[in-house]
């Protein structure tokens, strides 16, 4: 049973097409397997098209319907070359399908037991997003966040400080959160995407010390 | 086609005029659509600030991109507003990263059936949503359309309305949840 779902504003962002593209892949990957939350965003689109049908209409130019009539039987523009995708070697049906247009990266490690791989989206390729497989009972280290933080838990769970976190949850964190989490007994599987990036007290240590 | 002067077509039968497309090719229909939802997403997106050219070029690919998807519109799921909100939502956001030099992102394939869970948000429950839209407060409707235009919208409409970011979440939240009770939703 899902516990975790995104904020009622990140819902709304989301439907209005205004949140930043990590945060909304994160969110299609929530909803794909949220009844719940594809049913809001539904309520929320059909809100979106009830402020359509509101608007003042504003005319176009005179020649605008001919214009497009005329490119109406022009053929589709070609769909992109599929991504590159590392072969993660999990099981079919494990990642989101909103991930299909990504490229995903092989695995890279960490710190014992964790290792990540990168995800960019062609039509953000600035945004921070990352598949992060932790083994069983092994901790990510603790660290807070340059700004906002959502995770979907695709497989496994884990659990921090304040809550325990398992598949189709979703967690979002803001820059005041600072956390260890600590993946359960299956170890933990997590689709993220990081605002900012991460600030790890270590990473700082490092920089003051050859500073 | 509506003569000028007519009642804008309602629900249901800007839902027939989708399905003729889509069953048909219609020219006619998608005369009708054009005339209807056109000028309608042009405002939109001027709303979403968007200059006038733009907007223009913008509102013609919407309605190219209903043409080419209305074999994929379920009146069983969304509304013909709704559908449209969505195409032309995405469009804006495409022709922002164009103008970036950044791909479009795709869309995934649309699922094979409706699933039972999902919503009936057919003609009559916009319907509904509209009298709910209505019985919102000045402010509270202004927060909810400022949501649905703006690019950044928390910053955009704490500033727009003088307010401080605390007070229009919770705004918001307000207006979300009354349209949901309305919509008979346990919030």
């Amino acid at each position: 049973m899902i516990l975790h779902h995104p904020s009622p504003e990140t819902l709304l962002a989301y439907a209005a097409g205004s949140l930043p593209a990590g945060q909304s892949l994160v969110v299609a990957a929530h909803a794909e397997g949220c009844p719940h939350c594809r049913a809001e965003i539904a309520r929320l689109e059909a809100v979106g098209g009830e402020m359509l049908e509101d608007m003042p209409p504003e005319s176009l130019a005179l020649d605008a319907f001919t214009d497009t009539l005329a490119r109406l039987d022009q053929p589709a523009p070609r769909s992109p070359a599929l991504p590159r995708q590392a072969d993660l070697r999990l099981p079919a049906g494990t990642l989101p399908r909103i991930l299909a247009s990504a490229e995903i990266s092989r695995w890279l490690w960490v710190a014992p037991g964790v290792r990540y791989s990168r995800v960019r989206l062609p039509w953000a390729p600035k945004d921070n997003v990352m598949l992060l497989r932790v083994a069983a009972n092994k901790r990510v280290l603790a660290h807070s966040h340059g700004g906002a933080e959502f995770t979907q838990v695709l497989h496994g769970d884990f659990h921090d400080e304040t809550d325990r976190y398992a598949a189709g949850d979703l967690i979002e964190e803001d820059e005041h959160t600072n956390h260890q989490p600590h993946a359960g007994n299956q170890g933990c599987l997590c689709l993220a995407s990081l605002d900012g990036g991460l600030r790890l007290p270590w990473l700082t240590r490092l920089i003051r010390r050859s500073a | 086609m509506n003569q000028a002067g007519s009642p804008a077509p309602d629900a249901a039968t800007l839902a027939a005029l989708i399905r003729r497309v889509a069953t048909a090719r219609d020219k006619q229909a998608f005369a009708a659509l054009f005339k209807h939802f056109a000028p309608r997403v042009k405002s939109f997106l001027r709303r979403a600030g968007m200059e006038s050219g733009a907007a223009e070029e913008v509102a013609q690919e919407v309605m190219i991109l209903l043409w080419r998807k209305a074999e994929h519109f379920d009146p069983s799921r969304a509304g013909a507003a709704t559908w449209v909100f969505a195409i032309a939502r995405n469009a804006r956001i495409d022709h922002a990263r164009r103008a970036k030099g950044l791909p479009p992102q795709p869309e995934p394939e649309p699922e094979a059936a409706p699933s039972a869970e999902t919503l009936t948000l057919a003609a009559e429950q916009a319907a509904r949503l509209r009298g709910a839209i209505a019985e919102l407060g000045p402010e509270q409707k202004q927060i909810v359309q400022l949501f649905f235009f703006s690019d950044t919208p928390h910053a955009a409409i704490a500033s727009a309305l003088d307010l401080p970011l605390g007070t229009v979440k919770s705004r918001i939240r307000l207006a979300m949840a009354k349209l949901r009770s309305s919509l008979g939703e346990v919030p």
